[in-house]
């Protein structure tokens, strides 16, 4: 494996750690910039595949995902973080719980799907190698988030992070075309805004009677 | 190509017209029922549309639906007190929702009809917080991030068909035939969960009871109507190239029994409804799961006679609750003295639950004759079982509106006449197929 590879799942196992960083803080501002750093990371690791492939498309594709994950969607989340203290942070969390359930989550998920199934998927740009690993357990660490939390911002933010783990994925595996990838791009920009428009007045979620059944 | 590129223009033509938007949007409407004539004769199967005689009943039923909602909307939204967005944004988000169901139905490419179904999340979000309120809010934001969750699964299957094919054109796919390969056979699988989530499967349903229950009635109508059996079209298109029999029989098995015991008690009719819904689109999944010509034929009855009956018993619905103000089933009572509201509740709730001479019969009576032609028998148990809990749950309670105390209710309008024609429509599929097809029966 020569060094850029050795350079891409390094980035790959940052990212991963990335993600469990946003699972286990309170802090709403921090976890969203952390979202930004992670989708800077994917933009690094497709710059490099574009050195090293010499494919154009990796390019454009990590010009995207700095452009509309790194600035825009950060922009968007992070003007919608209220300026009063008790929105900043998810005061009564049980961070370090939850982190060992995410653990034992991603292990098991992990060792089920991975171990029967993806296992057989060949990498197209790394054939002999696992990396798949990572995107999977970005995957699951975006579910968790978006069932664990109640704070809207952070359900958004876990919603990001199973989209970033396909980008990763596509990525690894085989990457889709450049015009598809572009719209699935622009469509989760879209929803982040509507997901803005939405939090502006409901900022928490709880079990509501009347949609009981 | 042309037509196809009208019916996707038209409406986004419509919306330039934002000031009028509420007579634009329906004048478009009309023109796409007008354009589906000649699309009939100029089906396209290569290039970027890919449209045979299954994509075509179903951009039927969109159109059909769509024109209707457009009309019952016209009085209805226009009551709404609280409103969570302006009257003309509803009706722009209306024509995108639309397009975009379009173009999920005509892409000739699994990656579009991803983006297109994605794109049908992002244009009806806001459409439900039309009638705002908390209960509204949080309905929305379930379905926001449940669907797409869900629906950023379904994404996998995509990057496998293209790891598996070396390209997402679906006539390129489905003309290689049958393949089997781990990659293909994944993708099929995480696709009935992916684009399950949208179609009702059990257990990534539970958007469904709570959008339905909450949005307006018109965007209800749609939603029950049409959105899911495009979203249960790109299923059935990703299915065509590996048909994993079992595994979808089973998973649309499960779904009508779990969907057939929640209709048992259910207290909110709009809630019912949504429910019923779960049920008539996972009996379609297993007719097309079949993949048998009576099974194909019987879900394409049962859908698009299900898309008007629904939209029949969610126009009745939005009546109800415009007459009475509640949701609540034990709320309303004494409807049978509104002949034509109780009159049209009547007529869609036999349509949705399978009453002969619907149409709904037919295409059960087939999708089950389809079960039973390739040995399933067990399902084919829990299928007659589930629908027969179904069809007493549902026509019980309504019943009880209809039968049940003194209240009086005064409406009148073309808002009571829609869910009558929605109605009458699915009788009248019902009878055509009758006579034209007969034989198959």
């Amino acid at each position: 494996m020569n060094i850029v590879f050795t350079v891409i799942y390094l980035l790959a196992a940052l990212i991963v750690v990335t993600g469990f960083y946003i699972q286990s803080n309170k802090y709403l501002r921090s976890m969203v910039m952390t979202q930004a750093f992670q989708s800077f990371l994917i933009a690094l690791i497709a710059i490099l595949l574009g050195i090293e492939l010499k494919q154009y498309t990796f390019f454009i594709l990590a010009v995207l995902v700095i452009l509309l994950r790194s600035f825009l969607v950060t922009y968007f989340l992070a003007a919608k973080i209220p300026k009063n203290k008790n929105y900043l942070y998810e005061s009564k969390l049980p961070t370090t719980y939850y982190l060992l359930v995410d653990l034992a989550f991603i292990v098991v998920s992990i060792f089920i799907v991975y171990s029967i199934s993806f296992i057989h998927i060949v990498s197209r740009i790394f054939p002999e190698s696992n990396i798949i690993l990572f995107p999977m357990l970005l995957f699951f660490q975006g579910l968790f988030i978006i069932a664990s939390r109640r704070r809207t911002i952070a359900q958004i933010l876990g919603y990001i992070e199973e989209e970033n783990s396909l980008i990763l994925m596509g990525t690894f595996i085989l990457p889709v075309p450049i015009i598809i990838e572009s719209s699935v791009f622009l469509d989760v920009l879209i929803l982040v805004v509507i997901f803005s428009i939405i939090s502006i007045e409901k900022t928490e979620h709880k079990p509501v009677e009347e949609l009981r059944g | 190509m042309i037509y196809e590129i009208l019916i996707l223009i038209i409406p986004l033509i419509a919306m330039g017209f934002y000031k009028n938007i509420k007579i634009t949007s329906i004048i478009a409407a009309i023109i796409e029922m007008f354009l589906l004539i000649p699309l009939y004769f100029n089906l396209s199967d290569s290039g970027f549309f890919f449209i045979d005689h299954i994509t075509y009943i179903f951009i039927l039923m969109v159109s059909s639906i769509y024109l209707m909602s457009l009309i019952y909307s016209r009085k209805y939204i226009h009551n709404v007190k609280n409103k969570g967005i302006s009257e003309n944004v509803y009706y722009m988000l209306m024509g995108f929702f639309y397009v975009a169901m379009e173009f999920a139905l005509m892409v000739n490419n699994y990656g579009f009809m991803w983006v297109g179904i994605e794109t049908t999340t992002i244009s009806s979000a806001l459409l439900l917080i039309t009638e705002k309120s908390d209960i509204s809010l949080e309905a929305t934001w379930r379905y926001i991030i449940i669907v797409s969750a869900g629906v950023t699964f379904a994404f996998i299957s995509v990057i496998l068909i293209y790891y598996a094919f070396g390209t997402l054109t679906v006539t390129v796919i489905l003309s290689k035939g049958i393949k089997d390969s781990l990659a293909v056979r994944l993708a099929v699988g995480i696709a009935l969960v992916g684009f399950g989530t949208k179609v009702g499967v059990f257990p990534v349903h539970t958007w469904l009871p709570d959008a339905h229950s909450e949005a307006p009635a018109p965007v209800s109508a749609m939603f029950s109507g049409v959105l899911l059996p495009v979203a249960l079209y790109v299923l059935y298109r990703i299915y065509e190239i590996y048909p994993m029999r079992e595994v979808f029989v089973w998973a649309g098995t499960i779904s009508v029994l779990f969907a057939a015991i929640f209709l048992g008690y259910q207290k909110n009719y709009k809630r019912m409804f949504a429910y019923s819904t779960m049920e008539n689109m996972n009996i379609a999944l297993i007719g097309l799961s079949t993949f048998t010509f009576a099974g194909l034929v019987g879900s394409l009855l049962l859908l698009l006679s299900h898309s008007f009956g629904k939209a029949g018993a969610f126009y009745s619905s939005g009546n109800v609750y415009e007459m009475s103000g509640t949701k609540s089933i034990d709320g309303v009572g004494g409807l049978i003295r509104n002949k034509a509201s109780a009159a049209s509740m009547l007529l869609s709730s036999f349509a949705v639950t399978g009453t002969p001479p619907f149409g709904t019969f037919f295409g059960e009576f087939l999708i089950l004759y389809s079960v039973l032609s390739i040995h399933f028998y067990a399902q084919f148990g829990i299928i007659v079982l589930s629908l027969f809990l179904a069809f007493v749950s549902i026509n019980f309670n309504v019943s009880k509106m209809l039968f049940r105390g003194k209240s009086e209710y005064s409406q009148s309008g073309i808002n009571t006449a829609i869910p009558l024609i929605a109605a009458i429509i699915s009788v009248f599929i019902g009878i055509v197929f009758l006579v034209v097809y007969h034989e198959i029966l």
